[in-house]
């Protein structure tokens, strides 16, 4: 499948899982407030939302890798590493390493 | 923290709605007006602001992205090259977050928000390149098809280390600030690199979604985010973009641009009254 195709359909996944989550915990978290389900559903929201764009070099390395373009594989790759960087930096400040 | 009540929900919710829609007309992420309605008028932390608002920049862009996609408007190659520059940049800018202080971040924004003020009005007629429509685009360059003038538009990326250095720079003020950043990169990518208009718009639109990914996870692992205002945000500037793109395009938007610059003005100025206490 073209990759313009594949990221397009990544990206609307990803929004309109995210959004039905954040909708549904919001909307949960008004009722019965913000912790249990809700807050499970928001977070769930959030990290869907955070790993969309992720998703989308994940699958662009692939599609490089297996065209054997490997500047842009290369490139994909590190933009990939950057994303990750800024996990392990978050975990760092949350003191869970 | 803020704390989270339903007033508070509809109040961030509304807001949203409202920073989407003026980003959609004005063709910038709504992020420049949220976050100083989050830090100045509601008082949050301005890193709570950033976090929230950097949320809605990954949605717009996902969503705005996932529309264009396969239409070749986006270039992709352009866009993940100048990624890897632009989510340097943003990782940077949210390290550093955590260790500067509230109001060197206010200043910061009301410096960044007079530029964009600026670049709002030079802009209220669009330039665009002059287009050869023989031309080779080469690796990086791109080719689509313009719907109103009916057209296949083609064209070369010229001066490329200006994009990357436009992208770490946009990158970087993200995440520092919690807005897209696009605002810096358009205006570089059509006036100096030669990408038309419309995919620097949707070039820069795509990229963002990644810009913001880096800036905003530190905030989350942080704890400085609050997921039930970001559902909030989230949803509002999605339904505010949405609004503004279906029914805004006919507007004439260049007394909105000016009435918009002169908010963004007074925001700047209110940024550095705050920041300088």
């Amino acid at each position: 499948m073209k990759l313009e195709r594949l990221i397009g359909i990544v990206l609307r996944g990803g929004v309109m899982v995210s959004s039905a989550c954040l909708a549904a915990g919001l909307l949960l978290s008004l009722v019965t407030g913000d912790g249990g389900v809700a807050g499970f559903l928001l977070n769930a929201g959030i990290i869907v939302l955070l790993a969309t764009p992720l998703a989308r070099v994940v699958v662009s390395t692939v599609q490089y890798v297996g065209e054997r373009d490997w500047a842009f594989a290369t490139l994909t790759f590190v933009v990939l590493l950057e994303l990750i960087a800024s996990a392990v930096a978050a975990l760092v400040f949350n003191r869970k390493i | 923290m803020p704390a989270v009540t339903a007033s508070l929900v509809l109040i961030i919710f509304a807001a949203g709605t409202i920073a989407g829609s003026l980003g959609a007309l004005l063709g910038l992420g709504g992020g420049v007006f949220l976050v100083p309605f989050l830090n100045l008028v509601l008082g949050f932390p301005f890193s709570a602001a950033a976090a929230i608002s950097l949320t809605t920049v990954i949605a717009t862009s996902s969503t705005v992205s996932a529309g264009r996609a396969g239409k070749q408007l986006i270039n992709m190659k352009l866009g993940m090259l100048l990624e890897v520059a632009t989510a340097a940049g943003s990782f940077l800018g949210g390290v550093t977050a955590q260790f500067v202080s509230q109001s060197l971040l206010q200043r910061l924004f009301g410096f960044v928000a007079v530029i964009v003020a600026v670049i709002m009005l030079s802009r209220l007629r669009h330039r665009n390149v002059i287009l050869d429509p023989a031309a080779d685009p080469g690796v990086l360059g791109g080719r689509y098809h313009e719907a109103e003038s009916g057209c296949t538009v083609s064209y070369r990326v010229k001066r490329l280390p200006l994009a990357i250095v436009a992208s770490f720079v946009a990158g970087n003020v993200s995440s520092l600030l919690g807005i897209g950043g696009g605002i810096i990169k358009v205006p570089v990518l059509n006036a100096w690199c030669g990408v038309p208009l419309r995919a620097a718009a949707a070039t820069s639109a795509f990229m963002i979604g990644v810009t913001a990914t880096a800036g905003a996870t530190i905030y989350y692992g942080h704890g400085q985010l609050q997921p039930a205002l970001a559902a909030a945000a989230c949803l509002g500037v999605q339904l505010g973009s949405w609004g503004g793109m279906k029914f805004g395009a006919a507007a004439s938007s260049k007394w909105l641009k000016i009435l918009m610059a002169a908010v963004l003005v007074i925001v700047s100025a209110m940024m550095f009254l705050r920041g300088g206490r």
